[in-house]
């Protein structure tokens, strides 16, 4: 049965996520509850505040341990949108240096538009360009890989493998990661309407 | 690269619908909030506003109530202002499921406050919004309070002291232009967007494709419409096809699920 674990770290908005999943037709639980979280199928790390507040919500509520022991050693879908993408890489740069859960050799870096003086937040619908296939992108075309974006910071990793995809803005940046059972997603599915709604039903029926 | 945004934007009133001319003449009822966001949300837009421009205690209330009905119904990005004047109320805000709140008044009444919440809730989430009125030809002024006082700032300092502030975008508006249909201030457009590096929604006049047209050609990020939509036969998908048609980079209308 799946049922897809939301983790609440306590910062503004979830319910967003929560709404697409009931909007489809699955259950979902917004918990930062070890038991509720255990008894899940999927997990989703929703994208809310700047790195290193969102880290240490994370930490004060004990979740690096049980997102480790669903994610790592169960290997259970995972899903990471947005700063629920950035904070599993090793550091960020968002006001000071923060660790990260080092889930990935990465870093978090303030974008950089280049020299069209592009605007910060980088923010409304943008082109998904895939690198390879997966399954969180199946039945999508060039058409409808356009999704919302809100954020002035971005991952960038030497591990080039674990990049699905990119953006342009100004200069690309990695917009989305897969590897194993994890994919994230710098967009916002819940705010990118039919696109978003349909690679969220992709991420219920993939089984990793 | 990033497309250029088609926001609908409604004004609230004891949380219903309303348009009026330059904020205060001919008011017109325009439907239900909810209902209407979800037509908007069937016809891709790309996000909305709503502010409501009479706020109470009693109002906030309800608006906070309409946001949650909203957020169950709609997927995509919106921005809800009004009445605005503490963190408590972003807070309440984003927790019903907004994903900007847009401050005006407060902004003014306290300068250290545009940055207060962007700490605390992050830039993204702060749009200040900054109503103006020419009081003498070439002379434009902010007002607040819903256009009823009259303030000393420019609209171009203005907007780089919100920047400063680090909001996360600025929503200009034209009280002059408001509900006329005669277009966007093209001049003030390029004005900010010369100033600006945050995103800039330009809001009062629209009443043709073509201003679309211009306002994107001055340099702003999204448009703003409200009497367009509301009033005449033209949706967010025939504005979309119109756009595209003429060079500007925008989202291809949606293709419906069902």
């Amino acid at each position: 049965m799946t049922s897809v674990a939301i983790i609440d770290y306590g910062r503004g908005n979830v319910r967003s996520v929560y709404n697409a999943f009931d909007y489809i037709g699955v259950d979902a639980v917004i918990t930062d509850d070890a038991t509720e979280i255990d008894n899940a199928s999927h997990i989703l790390l929703p994208g809310v505040g700047a790195f290193g507040d969102a880290v240490d919500a994370l930490h004060a509520r004990g979740l690096p341990e049980i997102l480790h022991r669903n994610v790592i050693e169960k290997g259970k879908p995972f899903f990471g949108i947005c700063v629920g993408m950035q904070v599993l890489a090793a550091t960020g740069f968002e006001h000071g240096e923060h660790a990260g859960l080092g889930w990935l050799d990465a870093e978090v870096r303030r974008l950089e538009p280049g020299p069209d003086c592009l605007k910060i937040p980088h923010m409304g619908w943008n082109q998904v360009d895939l690198a390879s296939e997966h399954p969180l992108f199946q039945g999508f075309s060039p058409e409808t890989l356009v999704f919302y974006f809100v954020h002035s910071y971005a991952v960038t990793t030497p591990d080039t493998d674990k990049i699905l995809g990119t953006c342009d803005y100004g200069a690309k940046f990695v917009c989305t990661l897969a590897w194993d059972n994890i994919v994230t997603t710098q967009f916002h599915p819940e705010k990118s309407q039919d696109s978003g709604i349909e690679l969220l039903e992709n991420f219920v029926s993939w089984k990793a | 690269m990033l497309k250029r945004r088609i926001i609908p934007k409604f004004l609230l009133r004891d949380g219903r619908l309303v348009k009026y001319r330059q904020f205060f003449d001919d008011e017109r009822m325009a439907g239900n909030p909810v209902s209407t966001a979800k037509v908007y949300n069937d016809y891709g837009a790309d996000e909305f506003i709503v502010l409501d421009i009479v706020p109470s205690e009693e109002s906030k209330q309800q608006v906070r109530d309409i946001v949650k009905q909203m957020s169950e119904e709609i997927f995509m990005p919106f921005t809800v202002g009004g009445g605005v004047t503490s963190l408590d109320d972003i807070n309440a805000l984003l927790r019903a499921g907004a994903d900007k709140v847009s401050v005006n008044s407060h902004a003014v009444r306290d300068p250290k406050f545009v940055a207060a919440a962007a700490q605390q809730f992050g830039d993204q989430c702060i749009t200040v919004s900054i109503d103006y009125k020419e009081i003498a030809p070439g002379v434009p002024r902010v007002f607040i309070d819903g256009g009823r006082e009259k303030t000393s700032h420019n609209p171009v300092d203005w907007a780089l002291k919100m920047q400063e502030s680090n909001c996360g975008e600025i929503l200009i508006t034209s009280i002059d232009r408001d509900g006329m249909m005669t277009g966007y201030d093209a001049d003030m457009i390029a004005a900010l967007d010369e100033k600006l590096d945050v995103p800039l929604v330009v809001s009062g006049g629209c009443g043709g494709l073509q201003h679309c047209i211009e306002a994107f050609g001055a340099g702003a990020s999204a448009v703003a419409i409200s009497s367009l939509f509301l009033f005449t036969d033209h949706s967010p998908i025939k504005l979309r096809s119109h756009l595209s048609s003429n060079g500007i980079n925008v989202r291809a209308s949606k293709t419906s699920r069902n």
